[in-house]
């Protein structure tokens, strides 16, 4: 090994040493932690060219530490607690897992109200991503100067009566998700085998107007995505371009018929060609999905067992998948709905047929799935069941195992606890949604930094390039972020070939 | 009102939660003291409707010292350009309320409690956010008190019966 070689090997065993130094750490301290501000490390060649740029992203570590003991009945609250922006998706992925630990099947109602609430929680949170998050690269428009890609330039360009739309339909919807869980703050919706309040019938029709409002406002944004977005051809060409494309799997859960399910159904992955590739009841994920680890990060990188792991490549042979809005669409044959079902043929008709491999295009799948939500409200208000009395079904069995699983906005969401006979939990795991994502925004954030550093020349665009390829995730790190209001804590390290730092570019 | 923001298993992060239970107690009446988890836009909901606002939360500049308390008003945050809701929050609701002219207070003053790590997961506060715990309350309790002219209620604990 000539010195170079040597100093990276010694640097990247050091890492790693310091990672299952730190992995160690968590297994003998009762405390665990949640890492991780959106650091990027980029490490050059000798001829100044990217050799492997990485993000780093938060992970939940250890999370079992603090919940073993505790009663799962417990685990709604404490899990809807680990994000202040999808608390819902934690609580209903915890509740899921609590029938199966208890083996109940809820009743008929209790599933209803889930249902409405999840789909109630589906719609606030995808539209707020459209407006407010990839508004700036979107609506405003990726070339728009950095003063106006914000909320406040989304709504210049959409106009002003949009932003109150937008603000008082998430409102409305919440309405729905407070009466059901308690404006509290640990929502107290789910038990197992069903819920702990009903719906009154004197609710329904309010309910019933919101699910419409929440319609026409899922109509109202595709038709703004069509004006501002679709008519526009540099952003097509954007979005299908080289530079935000990567051909993997996808995963995503569906119903008996295939069809994009958000709240319950098989998990299903299909091939870079959008041919099956597996379906599988969530209690199996093991068998399916295996996690990677790298030196240079305490994040593992979950590839699909059956495939392998290949590294950070692309293509059939390596077991790298991706979920999320696109990846949903992807990986069902179908939405559930018929309006959603329009927008997603002309979704695929538009960006050249199945499987959509453009990272960007997470955008247009999530108005496609604002629809379905809305739609599937509208259903389920006027759906006489949904006021039922039989709210729960008691759990008899003694506990032992329960996976549960949601689509969350942000893809597939498992949790997986065990319990002694008592119902105390003795292991408790989460694969959150972008975790499953977290090989695919590194490849992203790789291909993203090398077509921007070229023999030594760094772009000035690249924070905002690279962040275009991760934001698309939407990558769940609010959580670990308390810095100044306002300062989005991304940091970029450019280290040389021997891994001293050349340059820091913070924000 | 109070609002508290933060998360209470994640140690001092529930530091703001600690200081709104004791402002709820010394001010019965005329505040409205919440306690919330979520960020984001959902704060609007909490926040509309209201003339003034303090907000309690832990921060993590790492540029002052564990246990230093912090405190800005709202226009502060003007100029600041946030791109996303899982960081904005505060300066990005304030923004956006004020363009679709909301019923929102006027004047907000945000009061943050220096901490060393908010990401360990427990429930109790570090020694560090416990002694500070006092000065963060009670640079809240100044704001109400002398700048907003709420009365805190005397408790027989109080030396000023």
């Amino acid at each position: 090994m000539d010195n170079t070689v040597q100093k990276v090997w010694d640097k990247a065993q050091a890492k790693a040493n310091e990672g299952y130094m730190r992995q160690r750490k968590v297994s003998i301290d009762p405390i665990t932690r949640l890492e991780g501000h959106g650091k990027i490390e980029i490490f050059m060649n000798e001829q100044g060219n990217v050799d492997r740029a990485y993000l780093q992203i938060p992970e939940l570590r250890g999370f079992e530490v603090f919940s073993l003991g505790r009663p799962a009945e417990d685990m709604p609250q404490i899990t809807s607690r680990i994000c202040g922006v999808c608390p819902t998706a934690h609580h209903m992925a915890a509740a899921k897992a609590l029938d199966d630990l208890y083996q109940v099947e809820p009743s008929a109602t209790g599933r209803k109200i889930r249902e409405l609430v999840y789909n109630a929680f589906m719609l606030e949170d995808h539209a707020l991503h459209v407006y407010v998050l990839g508004g700036p690269d979107f609506i405003v428009g990726p070339d728009a100067p950095k003063e106006l890609r914000n909320i406040v330039g989304v709504i210049g360009k959409v106009g002003l009566e949009v932003g109150k739309r937008v603000i008082s339909m998430r409102r409305r919807v919440r309405e729905i998700i407070n009466y059901a869980g308690g404006k509290v703050i640990h929502p107290v919706l789910g038990l197992p085998g069903g819920v702990a309040k009903g719906i009154a019938p004197s609710e329904v029709a309010k309910f019933q107007e919101i699910a419409q409002d929440g319609l026409e406002f899922a109509r109202f944004t595709l038709q703004v995505f069509h004006d501002i977005v679709l008519k526009n051809d540099a952003y097509l060409k954007m979005i299908t371009s080289d530079a935000f494309t990567h051909k993997t799997y996808y995963m995503g859960m569906v119903d008996k018929n295939n069809k994009v399910n958000f709240y319950d159904g098989q998990i299903r992955v299909v091939t870079p060609e959008g041919k099956e590739h597996s379906k599988f009841p969530v209690q199996d994920y093991l068998e399916h999905i295996a996690e990677h680890v790298e030196p240079w990060s305490y994040i593992k990188f979950p590839y699909l067992k059956k495939v392998g792991w290949k590294g950070f490549v692309e293509g059939e042979g390596s077991g790298v998948y991706a979920v999320a809005p696109m990846a949903r669409l992807n990986a069902a044959e179908g939405m559930a709905t018929p309006e959603a079902q329009k927008a997603y043929e002309e979704y695929f008709k538009a960006l050249g047929g199945k499987p959509v491999h453009h990272t960007l295009a997470n955008h247009w799948a999530r108005v496609v799935e604002m629809l379905q939500a809305a739609e599937r409200l509208v259903e389920l208000t006027h759906d006489p069941e949904l006021t039922g009395k039989d709210i729960r079904t008691l759990p008899t069995k003694t506990p032992k195992v329960g996976v549960g699983v949601v689509e969350a906005p942000r893809g597939t969401l498992i949790h997986h606890y065990e319990t002694d006979e008592r119902g105390l939990i003795t292991k408790a795991n989460l694969i959150v949604a972008t975790l499953n994502n977290s090989a695919r925004i590194a490849m992203s954030v790789d291909k993203a930094a090398k077509g921007l550093i070229q023999n030594g020349n760094v772009s000035d665009g690249l924070l905002n390039k690279v962040e275009m390829a991760f934001r698309a995730y939407d990558p769940c790190f609010g959580c670990a972020t308390h810095t100044l209001p306002g300062e989005m804590p991304l940091l970029v390290n450019l280290r040389g070939a021997d891994g001293s730092l050349i340059r820091e570019i913070r924000r | 009102m109070v609002l508290a923001l933060g998360n209470d298993i994640l140690g001092d992060d529930g530091v703001g939660f600690h200081a709104a239970r004791s402002l709820g107690t010394e001010f019965p009446e005329g505040v409205d003291v919440v306690e919330t988890g979520e960020a984001g836009l959902a704060l609007l909901d909490h926040l509309e409707g209201y003339d003034r606002a303090v907000i309690v939360d832990a921060i993590a500049t790492g540029r002052c010292a564990p246990g230093t308390v912090l405190t800005w008003r709202a226009e502060d945050f003007r100029d600041m350009v946030a791109p996303s809701p899982h960081f904005a929050g505060l300066p990005e609701l304030f923004h956006l309320a004020q363009r679709v002219g909301m019923h929102f207070p006027q004047d907000i003053r945000v009061i943050a409690l220096e901490v060393a790590d908010p990401t360990v997961f427990r429930e109790t506060l570090t020694p560090q956010a416990q002694a500070a715990l006092p000065a963060f309350v009670a640079e809240a309790r100044r704001v109400l008190s002398e700048e907003w002219g709420h009365a805190p209620r005397r408790t027989a604990c109080t030396s000023t019966l």
